[in-house]
């Protein structure tokens, strides 16, 4: 099997860590300790990592975060293993299994005793807005856990390679990633933060208790927080068309994560379906990765994405069908080529505009839903509003929801960008440390201030439907809200 | 929405379903079902699953074996599966004392018709493999006991009875009732009246409230229970186990569903407990140890509405004429749904069912003629 290991990349250096032998299904194979097992074997040729429970149809890497339950495997006997979020440091061996997992026979590990961590603020979540949060709490005193469930926090910075821009301040000029180390190197030296990574917080009970799972120590962490701040982002969308399960479909998030976390190449031609920021920028970022993008479709009549980007693309080659979709995809247990297909005005497939195009790789880069699940299950107020990009809380705009004490920032409070994130983090990580340390002028200007950039930054045109959509869900900060 | 109803059902969960469908397939024109939020919302749509004859007083004994004998037939009688299998229940008993009792239960239930047996800890492991020998002396065991999903139950009911011309009003709440000289006129809701002279009230932890719109006391209250469920396996825990107040079985999915005993004050809201995934962890692992690095995934919270002696109110209210309760299961409503769903239909329409539920009146509390029922599991 030839190994689809990008060894040069323009712009990334990947630190796999040693080399070492993995069993699969009995048969050793070389991987680097620091890679997801899923990316191991991906690099190594593996396209099928189980099958679906009746018809028995090959599943591949869909969502490589843990999220999407493909990549199931048997590992070291734990059945139901995500392989794409264990690295195969932790592993000897690790073999399909039945659709159905055999009952465990054995325990596989002990576990550690439940710690209880009291604090007064907990962000869950290290992403941009996550890493702000924490910032900025602690910068006015208040104790805080970041609790991410990655191995590493940063949360999408870290697939990002191209340069940001917007103000100084907000890192511009800076590539993602860069953006990612600084902010984890400010966090790190900071007393009061203490930082979880490849932590899962399962639930928020009464009494702002989180429960929470340390993946890789295996233990129930309790964590007694006196104010709460969730930053937990968004999940792809999936797109409804013939074929969408077979192994190389996949989202363009995904993607990323081979290519920019492990320095895997997810395929060598690729379909880009969706021409959104995160379609464009990932498109050249697999042509950064040596893949062919052979084209992008739209199912808009514009593409959506700033044009810089698409600029980017344009010249590099790669055609912008807008107008388009993808009908479906072909491959026998794996994908092999697609059909896409023109829309008309009321986006119904025009017959006859049918295309085929031979690629071993579909991106979906088809939109995000914020992943607002623990807000829900605490009981805030939510809404559905698509300008935001589904289930949001309703906020005031010092980003407290209904339930006194549980702040949102970032894209699980409305899908936006990583500037307005940052923002939204520092917001509702001041205002959280106001509760805890009592009225400070200097915290309430700077406050004050972020939300003025905030505002500079939304007035532009790109973010009227944003702006639409917020105003359906802000409410006003001095109305009594719930406790919990 | 109808204006008029022949009867008015207020509740969608698996009773109400059951109770509108059998009235439908007695020949009864213009049923109406209202459900204040989906239908299997409350309590049907968080149970355990179970359905047992291991009572131990006749009248639920009595009861369950003419339901088991409808759960028999149901998937074909409905037109849908509803995924019943006759798995059965596996009591583990832990000490001396704990024997002489179910020894003592065993005989009623034998008694009454149910095959019920105490099986040493050889047989037990036989129907459980995994099961830790060191944590019982003994099992009680009856192989017509079993399982059903109540997803796919309460579809089945609901289908069927549209079949069968039962119309049913979702996202519709009862604010009040109208009565007139001592009889129902009419049902007052969020989308409107519905004129009508029979209501049955089976409301689940709603009943008492509906109760209060008519000044019927109903002496129910309801406790938060709390349930949980693990990533799937093959099957490997057919029946459901109980030891003390643990309980657990497997999903036809193939997680393993169980729950146990937490103190609650009544009347709870329905949120889930972090100390109970670590309660029932701990004892669930001591019984069945493989089952010490298995997954959770979820989590939820239900109401048991119980009655001072674990027994269901059932039968028409003596002090108002067409006002008709099914109400206070005490965690065990889900296995008596066709059952309740026939009796309540037949003594609507022929003022008598065909199993006697006299006992059963909701005036047996005021007359201090409680029936006490000793085995409530969870």
């Amino acid at each position: 099997m030839t190994s689809s290991r990008i060894i040069q990349h323009p712009i990334l250096n990947f630190e796999r860590g040693k080399k070492k032998v993995l069993y699969f299904e009995d048969k050793p194979v070389e991987v680097y300790e620091n890679e997801s097992v899923l990316a191991a074997l991906y690099a190594n040729g593996v396209r099928i990592f189980s099958r679906s429970r009746v018809l028995k149809r090959p599943r591949g890497a869909f969502c490589l975060i843990g999220k999407c339950s493909s990549c199931l495997m048997e590992a070291d006997r734990v059945p139901n293993t995500r392989i794409c979020i264990t690295l195969t440091k932790d592993l000897r061996e690790v073999r399909y299994q039945e659709s159905s997992a055999s009952p465990p026979k054995t325990s596989f590990f002990i576990a550690k005793k439940p710690e209880e961590i009291p604090t007064d603020i907990l962000v869950i979540g290290g992403g941009p807005a996550g890493l702000y949060a924490a910032m900025y709490a602690s910068k006015y005193g208040a104790n805080v856990v970041l609790v991410d469930e990655n191995p590493t926090i940063g949360g999408q910075l870290v697939k990002q390679t191209h340069k940001f821009f917007g103000s100084k301040d907000l890192y511009s000029g800076i590539r993602g990633f860069e953006i990612a180390k600084k902010l984890a190197k400010i966090l790190h030296k900071r007393k009061n933060i203490k930082i979880l990574t490849n932590t899962s917080v399962f639930g928020l009970y009464s009494g702002k208790l989180a429960g929470a799972y340390h993946l890789r120590r295996k233990q129930l962490l309790k964590i007694k927080a006196k104010q709460i701040t969730v930053a937990t982002g968004a999940s792809e969308r999936f797109l409804v068309f013939e074929n969408n399960d077979l192994p190389g479909v996949m989202g363009a998030g995904a993607a990323q994560t081979l290519m920019n976390v492990y320095g895997v190449k997810p395929g060598e031609k690729a379909l880009m379906v969706g021409a959104g920021n995160v379609g464009l920028i990932v498109s050249y970022q697999l042509i950064q990765a040596g893949v062919k993008v052979v084209a992008i479709v739209e199912a808009m009549p514009r593409i959506g994405g700033y044009l810089v980007h698409a600029a980017k693309v344009r010249r590099l080659g790669v055609p912008i069908y807008t107008s388009h979709t993808i009908k479906s995809a072909h491959g026998k247990e794996k994908v092999e080529g697609a059909t896409i297909i023109a829309l008309d005005k009321e986006f119904r497939e025009i017959p006859g505009t049918e295309k085929y195009l031979e690629v071993d790789l579909i991106c979906l880069a088809v939109g995000l839903n914020p992943y607002s699940q623990l807000l829900s299950q605490a009981g805030c107020e939510m809404v559905y509003i698509p300008e935001l990009g589904g289930l949001v809380p309703k906020r005031t705009r010092y980003q407290e929801t209904t339930i006194s004490g549980i702040y949102v920032a970032g894209d699980v409070s409305g899908i936006e960008e990583a500037s307005t994130a940052m923002l939204e983090g520092g917001i509702a990580g001041i205002s959280a440390a106001l509760k805890i340390i009592g009225n400070n002028e200097k915290a309430l200007n700077e406050r004050e201030e972020m939300l003025e950039k905030l505002e500079k930054i939304r007035a532009g045109r790109f973010f009227e439907r944003i702006r639409k959509g917020l105003r359906k869900v802000l409410i006003d900060e001095r109305r009594g809200n719930s406790t919990y | 929405m109808k204006r008029r109803a022949s009867v008015v059902v207020i509740g969608g969960g698996i009773s109400g379903l059951s109770i509108a469908y059998n009235l439908a397939k007695l020949g009864l024109d213009d049923v109406v079902v209202v459900e204040k939020r989906y239908l299997g919302s409350g309590s049907t749509g968080k149970c355990g699953t179970g359905i047992r004859q291991q009572f131990t007083t006749k009248e639920h004994i009595m009861l369950m074996k003419e339901s088991v004998k409808l759960w028999e037939k149901l998937s074909e009688e409905l037109g849908r599966d509803v995924g019943y299998r006759q798995t059965g229940y596996l009591w583990l008993i832990r000490d001396e004392e704990e024997l002489s009792v179910f020894k003592e239960n065993v005989n009623i239930q034998n008694k009454y018709g149910v095959p019920s047996r105490i099986i040493n800890v050889e047989e037990a492991l036989e129907i459980v493999p995994y099961l830790n020998p060191e944590v019982f002396i003994a099992a009680a065991f009856c192989h017509k006991d079993g399982k059903a999903s109540p997803f796919k139950t309460v579809n089945a009911y609901y289908e069927a009875g549209r079949r069968l011309g039962v119309e049913y009003y979702t996202y519709t709440e009862v604010r009040g009732m109208v009565v007139e000289n001592g009889r129902i006129r009419k049902v007052i809701t969020s989308r409107g009246d519905i004129e009508t002279d029979k209501v049955v009230n089976v409301a689940g932890a709603g009943a008492r409230k509906i109760g209060e719109m008519v000044g019927v006391n109903i002496p129910v209250e309801n406790y938060r229970h709390h349930i949980v469920v693990t990533e799937p396996f093959q099957e490997f825990v057919k029946p459901m186990v109980i030891r003390g107040k643990l309980y657990f079985t497997q999903t036809e999915r193939g997680g393993i569903i169980g729950g146990i005993d937490m103190p609650e004050k009544p009347d709870q809201p329905l949120r889930a407990r972090l100390d109970f995934l670590e309660v029932f962890a701990t004892n669930l692992v001591k019984v069945m140890p493989i089952l010490k690095n298995v997954n959770i995934l979820r989590q939820w919270a239900g109401y048991y509405v119980m009655t001072k002696d674990n027994h269901p109110i059932l039968g028409e209210a003596e002090k108002l004429e067409g006002f008709y309760i099914a109400a206070g299961f005490s965690g065990h409503g889900f296995m008596m749904g066709p059952i309740v769903g026939k009796l309540i239909a037949e003594l609507i329409m022929y003022g008598k069912p065909s199993v006697p539920i006299d006992a059963l009146r909701l005036e047996r509390f005021e007359r201090g003629e409680l029936i006490y029922e000793r085995a409530v599991i969870g």
